[in-house]
């Protein structure tokens, strides 16, 4: 080899090498970066205002780079989730479903972000229970993106039309739901709450109201505990409720009960933060309806308490395939930063990722925020995907609203079926 | 009758082969093989490997995480073990063996009916029935579904406001798929509106060809309508009818869209036929071991059926030499 071919080859190398440290998160400033970033948001999730800015300040950064969000349905993610990270190019960022992250974390289709954790704003002030659940044996896997959780969204005109005012315990909002089936009952579609048969979210407040809980765990073994004497008494009263006050699809899912609401013949939902703006959309709704809207966190059976919620909430994994670390981190880290959490609570209306910004929450959110001040999760086990994606808890709420099981049968069942999964 | 024709010079040309030299024989064996070989090759990389795959993948613990690795644990036939013995799944087969035959017994009973209208019509009337059986069959499953849908929808069902404005009771609110069998019953009207525009139109085209002569001479004789059907049009359309009866069980069967679409992708239990069972375990459970176990017993379950329809045609083609 001639001193000149050699001189060549090694000038190619360090090319090579000077190449691959580009992509290497200690030169992110360099700006000549190119390639396609993929993002899967959720349907809903961030409003498009938010994706444009946070596209706009990572093209300010790295023009060639182009950024490709798709708006993904929560009714089939799961299956286009496996079939992504099956294949060898899935998406470099997702967001995924609070409850949905330990499945992928503990498949080894995400990235363990853990020594990164400090390039992240707010990540010293990140909403523990979404922390928890981007945490798999310790390391971090995702990181928060945001939160919420149901309370009731309810027509303050229809209230008045009644004479009843916010209910201050379950007894009471049977109460105050009789009253309102006495006023407006004649019209046969009039609901004073509506509860969809497989309404899992809105049901799971009154099991933990009672004291009751989905599943227990001890060591490493799982144990249903839906059928369990307290569980069952969060499920007699959520019936007599639904059977007295509603009159919506008893083997329904939630999907379209905003839609039936700005319909204008309903007084109650159990809803998110964000179902307000679905409520109220020009399009699909009815924006007179806002002046009319008001909100309280579910009552308690103990007067004066509020029942424990469920604390949804998704947060933004990348891929361990990923085949561009360092700027799906940047987007990511631009999304859940400051500048970008502040509109999503302004213009979303849900609860940020971080507790410096929830008292940015006014109005109607803030009611949401206050809710969730006394939260629940689900069994936070890889398999507790696999019990959502299987129904067994909206088949047994069928069940029993239907009335084809009793309320032991049918929580019995549904409880063998969880211990069966969580343990599988 | 040319597959007859060439069928007996093959039995007479026979012992001339046998007196050939060995190695022209062998040429002349080896052609026909050689021959198929192309198409043989495409369906053994089409449909064997995927099934050869499937029957491995059966006999795994499959899961997530086994599915990201690209790499299943052999279990043997725990798997098969765990289904037959699981009550949902056997619940799974017999209503799925239930529907199916509901449903191939109505949609080639309406089809028959309808292939025997158009072929009595007046040709614009013809036309114009032809014409709404292909629109039918044009429409892609899951917008038909959909439409089905928001017909038979809880809320804002057209079904429901009709039937009441009629006064066929009080509908509103009417629930079609809290009671199973009436669920079933509008999956029924799908899947066997669905079904009779290929069956109608091969069976109208199956019925021109019955002479009319042979007709006429029934009639002359004295046979009334249902006598010259069953007497007449039946042997001849026979083979016809047989094999759209197998097609028509496997599509049956094999029924998946339009419960999936209708019920919101989160079909209840009492929905699971057993291509939706098979998803379910699989793509949803991340079950994929069992889920293929499933589709195993599925697909032996049909192989069932086809062998019933293969031995009938080897039947009909001896009686056809004979």
């Amino acid at each position: 080899m001639n001193p000149r071919k050699l001189l060549f080859t090694v000038a190619t190398a360090f090319a090579l090498v000077a190449a691959a440290c580009g992509g290497s998160p200690s030169s992110n400033n360099t700006g000549n970066e190119t390639g396609t970033l993929t993002v899967w948001l959720m349907n809903g999730s961030a409003p498009q205002s938010v994706i444009d800015g946070v596209n706009t300040d990572f093209k300010a950064k790295h023009p060639n780079v182009t950024v490709n969000v798709e708006i993904q349905q929560w009714s089939d993610v799961t299956t286009k989730l496996d079939t992504a990270f099956t294949g060898s190019t899935p998406p470099d960022v997702m967001e995924l479903g609070n409850t949905l992250v330990a499945k992928y974390a503990a498949a080894g289709a995400l990235q363990d972000i853990s020594s990164k954790k400090g390039s992240f704003q707010n990540s010293g002030t990140w909403l523990q229970s979404l922390t928890d659940s981007c945490t798999y044996q310790s390391k971090l896997y995702c990181i928060p993106y945001y939160a919420g959780s149901r309370a009731i969204i309810y027509r303050t005109d229809l209230f008045a039309g009644a004479g009843v005012q916010v209910p201050t315990s379950m007894d009471d909002l049977m109460t105050v739901g009789q009253k309102l089936m006495a006023k407006y009952g004649s019209d046969s579609r009039f609901s004073a709450l509506y509860f969809p048969g497989k309404y899992w979210y809105a049901a799971a407040p009154f099991v933990w109201d009672f004291g009751g809980d989905i599943a227990t765990q001890s060591g490493s073994k799982w144990q249903g505990s839906i059928n369990s004497d307290k569980s069952q008494q969060g499920l007699t009263q959520l019936k007599t409720l639904v059977s007295a006050l509603s009159r919506a699809d008893k083997t329904g899912d939630e999907a379209k009960q905003d839609q039936a609401f700005a319909q204008g013949h309903i007084a109650m939902i159990i809803a998110n933060g964000w179902e307000v703006g679905v409520i109220t959309d020009p399009k699909s709704g009815d924006p007179s309806l806002l002046p009319k809207l008001g909100a309280f966190p579910i009552p308690s059976h103990n007067p004066g308490q509020t029942a424990p919620v469920f604390l949804g909430g998704s947060d933004l994994g990348i891929s361990a395939k990923s085949q561009h670390q360092a700027l799906a981190q940047e987007w990511v880290g631009l999304l859940g930063g400051t500048k970008f959490q502040t509109q999503m609570v302004t213009a979303g209306g849900v609860i940020p990722n971080t507790t410096t910004l929830t008292s940015l929450s006014s109005g109607l959110p803030a009611i949401f925020a206050s809710a969730a001040k006394t939260s629940r999760f689900t069994p936070n086990s890889p398999n507790w995907a696999s019990v959502e994606s299987a129904n067994v808890l909206q088949d047994m709420l069928v069940s029993i609203f239907t009335g084809k099981s009793t309320i032991p049968a049918a929580t019995s069942t549904a409880s063998d079926k969880i211990t069966q999964i969580l343990n599988g | 009758m040319g597959v007859a024709g060439d069928a007996r010079a093959r039995v007479s040309s026979g012992p001339h082969l046998e007196a050939g030299p060995w190695r022209q024989t062998f040429a002349r064996r080896a052609l026909p093989y050689a021959l198929i070989a192309p198409a043989l090759l495409v369906i053994v990389a089409v449909l064997g490997y995927p099934l050869v795959n499937l029957v491995w993948i059966s006999t795994q613990k499959y899961g997530f995480r086994e599915l990201i690795q690209h790499q299943g644990v052999f279990i043997g036939l725990q798997n098969f073990a765990t289904i037959l013995t699981d009550p949902q799944f056997l619940y799974v087969i017999r209503i799925s063996l239930i529907f199916t035959a509901v449903n191939v017994g109505l949609s080639m009973l309406l089809a028959t009916l309808i292939a025997l209208l158009l072929e009595r019509v007046s040709r614009p009337v013809r036309i114009l029935l032809s014409a709404g059986l292909v629109f039918v069959w044009a429409t892609p499953v899951i917008p038909a579904v959909n439409l089905w849908q928001w017909m038979f929808d809880y809320e804002f069902g057209v079904v429901n406001w009709l039937l009441t404005r009629i006064g066929a009771g009080d509908y509103i609110h009417h629930n079609w798929f809290e009671n199973p069998v009436q669920g079933f019953a509008v999956i029924t009207i799908i899947v066997v509106w669905g079904a009779i525009p290929f069956l109608a139109l091969t069976l109208y085209a199956g019925l021109t060809q019955v002479p009319r002569e042979l007709v006429e001479a029934a009639q002359i004789d004295g046979a009334r309508p249902w006598q010259v059907f069953t007497n007449v049009t039946l042997p001849i359309v026979r083979p016809l009818f047989i094999i759209l009866f197998s097609l028509s069980t496997i599509w049956d069967f094999g029924v998946f869209n339009q419960v999936w679409v209708l019920l919101n992708q989160r079909p209840n239990k009492d929905y699971f036929l057993i291509a939706v069972y098979s998803f379910q375990e699989s793509f949803r459970v991340s079950k994929y071991g069992l889920g293929a176990a499933s589709a195993v017993v599925m697909v032996a379950i049909l192989a069932v059926v086809s062998i019933f329809y293969i031995r009938e045609t080897i039947r009909l083609t001896n009686e056809e030499l004979r």
